[in-house]
C-alpha cells in the first residue's frame, strides 16, 4: 500500500468521524417553527403497532404537529413504562390488554370496548395518561393449531382443547405466561394444562417456525393477522369469552392530550375497521411493504390529508 | 441492597431449580450450545491454523480470515441462519461456530510463526520428521498463545449465546429477553449474573488447562506472551 | 405433514427491487450506527487514555483496574441495555454505557501495553533531554506506544460494529433495526443487507485505521 492510497484512507477516516459528528450535534428531527410541537409515537415489537404508530403520527403530522416514532420498541413492559416516564407520547393499545397491564391483571377487562376504556382511564389518571375513543378494529389474542391438528382432534372450539391438552404442546411469547388473556386465561377459564409451554415470540417468526417443525400443536397468534388460512392455521373459536375487548385505542400522555390531538386520533380510529387491519398487516408482513408507506396510502386513500 | 437481594431471592427460589425453565436445565442448554460451538470451531480453526503457521503461507489468509470474522454481526447471521434453517439449536451453533473460529485460526497461525527458526533448525538437524516436529516441538511451545485463542473464542462464545433466546433458543439468555418481555428485573439481572459467572468461570477453567499443557519449561515465558496477545490477535 | 401444509412463501435472499427503492432507509441506518460506534470508540479512548497511562505507571493499580472493566466485559450487551432501561431510557446514553465500557477493557489493556513496550534506553535519553514527566509522556511515550493503541482501537471499532446491531432491542441498533425487521417480517432483504453492510462497515473502518496507523506511525510498519 502505497502513501497516498493511506492518506487516502486517513481523510475516510477523518470524514466518517466528522459525519458523526455532525449527526450527534443533530439529536432530533426538529419541525421548524411552525410546528405545533413535537409527539413521540412508539409501537409493540409487531407489525400492526407500527403501522397504526405511523397512522397517528402520520395524522399528526398532517395537521402540523412534528412526529418521531419509536417503533418496534418491545413488548407492553417496556412500552408502558416508557409513557409513564414520559419518554414517548402516545402508543397505540389494546383496550383489554392495556386494562389488564394498568390494573395488574385483575380481570376487570369485559367484551365491551367502552367500558373497558371507561375502566382504563381509571387507571391511567394516576400515570396522568388517558386512553382515547377504542376504535372498532379489534385484535385480541387467538389461539391456533394447524388444520392437520384440528382435523386429527376434531378441534373447532377452545373447549375441545381441554381433555387432550396434556399431549399437547403450546408456544407462545415470553410474557403469555404472566399475562391475564394468555396461559393464565387458558388455565383458569378453560383448564388447560399443557404437556409443555414453549417461549418463542409473540406471533412472530419463532411461532410460525415451530408450528411448521411440529414443535408446538397449539400457538398464540393475533386475530388480525393476514397470514393465518395461507399458514394452514385454524383459529379455535373462544366460546367462553375469555378473550376480552381488544379494540384499538390510542394511550395518550395528559399533557399532550389536547383537544385537537384527540379530534385527530379519535377521527383516525372512527375509520378503521378490522378489514382494514388485516389488509395493512398483508401488505407489510407479506408484501414486505413499508409500515410508513401502508399507513400513507390507507391514509390519502381515506382522505385524511384532502 | 434490595437490588441484590432481590436477585438472590429470586435465585434462591426452589422454584427456580427445576423444570424446563429452571436454571439447572438453562445452564445445561447453555453449556451444550457453549461447548458444541467451539469444538466444532477448534477442529476447523486449530488445524487451519497450525497448518498456515507452519508453513508459513497464506498469511494474509489467517489474518484475512480474523477479520472478515470479527466483523460478522453475530446477530445478523444468527437471524440468517435462524431463517434458513427453522427452529432449533443448529441456527445457533452454526452462528456461534463462526464466532469462535476466527480468534483460533489467528492466534494459532501467529503461535507457530513465534516459533524460534533456530529450535525449527535444530529440530530439523536432529532428524525429525515435519510431522514430528510440528507435533513435539512446534506445538509444545505454541500452546500458550493456542490456548490464548481458544480462551477468547470460549469466553466469547459463552457471552454471545445469550443472543440465542432472541430466536426462540434456550439457555441463559431465556432469563434475560424473558426478563425484559414481562419487566421482571431479578429474572433478568440473575440471567446477567450467571452468564458472567459462566464466562469467569470459563476463563478460570481454560487458564487452568493451559497451565497443565505448558510445558514447565517454558512456563516462565507464559506472562509476556500473554500480554503480547493482546495486540497480536488485533 | 407440516411441510405440506404451510405453503412456502419464496423469499429472494436479496430482492434488488426492494432495495433500489429503499436506498434512504438503509442509509439512514448506516448512519445510526456509524454515529453510535464513532461516539462509543472516541469516548472509550479518552476515558481509556489516563487508565491506561495509571495502570503502567503504578502496577500496583494494574489488577484492580482490569479486573473492575475485566467483570464488565463478561455481562452481556442485551442484560446491559436492558438493565439500564429503567435508569437512562431508550436513547443513545443506554446503548453507549455498555458500549463504552466495552471498548475501555481493550483500550487500557493497549495503552498500558503499549507504555510498557517503551524500551528503557529511550525514557533515559528522554530524561537526560531534560524532559518533564507529562512533556515525557506526551511527546514520548505516547506515540511510540501508537502501535499497540491502534492495534487496541481497530479491535475496539470492528466488535462496537457488531455489538451496535444488538441494541435493535432497545429501539435503536442501526443496522441491527433491519436485522431485526428481517426477523419480524421474515423478509430476508433488509436481514442480508445490514449483515452485509455491517461486515462491510467494520472492514472499512478496520483499513481507514490501519492506513492511519500508517499515516502516523511511519516508522512501524504493522506486519
Amino acid at each position: 500500500m502505497n502513501r497516498r492510497l493511506s492518506s487516502g484512507w486517513l481523510s475516510a477516516v477523518v470524514v466518517i468521524f466528522a459525519m458523526a459528528a455532525v449527526a450527534c450535534g443533530s439529536t432530533s428531527s426538529t419541525g421548524g417553527s411552525t410546528s405545533k410541537g413535537t409527539v413521540t409515537v412508539a409501537g409493540f415489537n409487531f407489525p400492526e403497532s407500527s403501522i397504526l404508530a405511523e397512522l397517528y403520527g402520520q395524522a399528526l403530522q398532517h395537521d402540523g404537529y412534528t412526529a418521531n416514532y419509536k417503533l418496534n420498541l418491545g413488548t407492553r413492559k417496556v412500552v408502558a413504562p416508557a409513557l409513564q416516564s414520559g419518554q414517548i407520547d402516545i402508543y397505540p393499545g389494546y383496550a383489554a390488554s392495556e386494562l389488564e397491564y394498568f390494573n395488574q391483571g385483575k380481570g376487570e377487562a369485559t367484551g365491551d370496548p367502552a367500558a373497558t376504556t371507561a375502566k382504563l382511564n381509571t387507571y391511567l389518571q394516576s400515570i396522568n395518561a388517558v386512553a382515547l375513543t377504542p376504535s372498532a378494529a379489534f385484535d385480541g389474542n387467538a389461539y391456533a393449531v394447524t388444520s392437520a391438528t384440528a382435523a386429527k382432534y376434531n378441534l373447532k372450539n377452545l373447549s375441545d382443547l381441554t381433555p387432550i391438552a396434556g399431549q399437547l404442546v403450546f408456544g407462545a411469547g415470553p410474557e403469555c405466561p404472566t399475562y391475564k388473556f394468555c396461559l393464565p386465561g387458558l388455565k383458569s377459564v378453560y383448564g388447560l394444562n399443557f404437556k409443555q409451554t414453549l417461549t418463542l415470540d409473540t406471533d412472530g417468526p419463532a411461532t410460525r417456525a415451530a408450528f411448521k417443525n411440529g414443535s408446538i400443536q397449539v400457538g398464540l397468534v393475533f386475530s388480525s393477522d393476514a397470514d393465518l388460512k395461507q399458514l394452514g392455521l385454524v383459529v379455535l373459536v373462544d366460546d367462553k369469552n375469555m378473550i376480552a375487548a381488544d379494540n384499538i385505542v390510542p394511550v395518550v400522555r395528559q399533557s399532550i392530550a389536547t383537544d385537537e390531538v384527540k379530534r385527530v386520533l379519535n377521527n383516525v380510529d372512527a375509520h378503521l375497521t378490522t378489514a382494514d387491519l388485516v389488509t395493512m398487516n398483508g401488505q407489510v408482513e407479506l408484501l414486505h411493504q413499508d409500515a410508513d408507506a401502508v399507513a400513507q396510502a390507507y391514509l390519502q386513500q381515506h382522505n385524511f390529508f384532502a | 441492597m434490595s437490588v441484590l437481594g432481590s436477585v438472590i431471592q429470586w435465585m434462591a427460589d426452589p422454584a427456580q431449580w427445576q423444570g424446563p425453565d429452571g436454571i439447572p436445565t438453562r445452564l445445561g442448554e447453555h453449556l451444550h450450545l457453549s461447548i458444541e460451538s467451539v469444538v466444532i470451531g477448534a477442529v476447523i480453526a486449530l488445524p487451519l491454523g497450525i497448518a498456515l503457521g507452519h508453513f508459513g503461507r497464506f498469511g494474509n489468509l489467517a489474518i484475512n480470515v480474523s477479520n472478515v470474522g470479527r466483523a460478522v454481526p453475530s446477530f445478523g447471521i444468527l437471524v440468517i441462519a435462524f431463517q434458513a434453517f427453522g427452529l432449533g439449536d443448529g441456527p445457533i451453533i452454526l452462528a456461534l461456530t463462526a464466532l469462535a473460529i476466527p480468534p483460533m485460526v489467528t492466534n494459532s497461525y501467529v503461535a507457530l510463526r513465534e516459533v524460534d527458526p533456530d529450535v525449527k533448525d535444530a529440530a530439523r538437524g536432529m532428524g525429525y520428521r515435519e510431522l514430528r516436529q510440528v507435533l513435539r516441538i512446534e506445538l509444545p511451545l505454541a500452546v500458550p498463545l493456542i490456548m490464548a485463542g481458544v480462551r477468547t473464542s470460549a469466553v466469547q462464545v459463552v457471552a454471545t449465546a445469550t443472543v440465542a433466546a432472541l430466536v426462540a433458543g434456550g439457555g441463559l439468555g431465556r432469563y434475560i429477553v424473558d426478563g425484559l418481555a414481562r419487566s421482571d428485573y431479578p429474572r433478568l439481572l440473575a440471567g446477567a449474573l450467571l452468564v458472567a459467572l459462566l464466562a469467569l468461570a470459563t476463563e478460570l477453567l481454560l487458564a487452568g488447562v493451559q497451565r497443565l499443557l505448558v510445558p514447565r519449561g517454558i512456563r516462565l515465558k507464559e506472562a509476556p506472551v500473554n500480554r503480547v496477545i493482546t495486540v497480536k490477535t488485533a | 405433514m407440516a411441510s405440506r401444509v404451510f405453503l412456502d412463501i419464496v423469499d429472494p435472499w436479496v430482492n434488488w427491487g426492494w432495495l433500489s427503492t429503499h436506498v434512504p432507509y438503509v442509509l439512514a441506518a448506516v448512519q445510526e450506527h456509524v454515529t453510535l460506534t464513532a461516539i462509543a470508540v472516541v469516548a472509550g479512548f479518552a476515558i481509556s487514555l489516563p487508565f491506561g497511562v495509571v495502570a503502567h505507571r503504578w502496577t500496583r493499580l494494574r489488577f484492580p483496574i482490569l479486573t473492575a472493566f475485566g467483570i464488565f466485559y463478561t455481562i452481556p450487551s442485551i442484560a446491559m441495555f436492558a438493565l439500564l432501561i429503567p435508569y437512562t431510557g431508550l436513547g443513545g446514553v443506554t446503548a453507549e454505557i455498555p458500549l463504552i465500557g466495552y471498548n475501555v477493557l481493550v483500550l487500557v489493556r493497549n495503552v498500558m501495553v503499549g507504555l510498557d513496550s517503551v524500551p528503557a534506553e529511550v525514557l533515559d535519553a528522554a530524561d537526560g533531554m531534560g524532559y518533564r514527566p507529562l512533556a515525557r509522556l506526551f511527546r514520548i511515550e505516547l506515540p511510540l506506544a501508537l502501535p499497540a493503541i491502534f492495534a487496541g482501537l481497530r479491535v475496539a471499532t470492528v466488535s462496537t460494529i457488531g455489538i451496535v446491531t444488538i441494541t435493535a432491542v432497545i429501539g435503536l441498533g442501526g443496522l441491527g433495526q433491519l436485522i431485526l425487521r428481517g426477523l419480524i417480517e421474515s423478509f430476508h432483504t433488509p436481514l442480508v443487507v445490514a449483515t452485509v453492510l455491517s461486515i462491510v462497515l467494520a472492514l472499512v473502518a478496520d483499513l481507514g485505521l490501519a492506513g492511519a496507523q500508517r499515516f502516523a506511525v511511519p516508522w512501524a510498519r504493522p506486519a
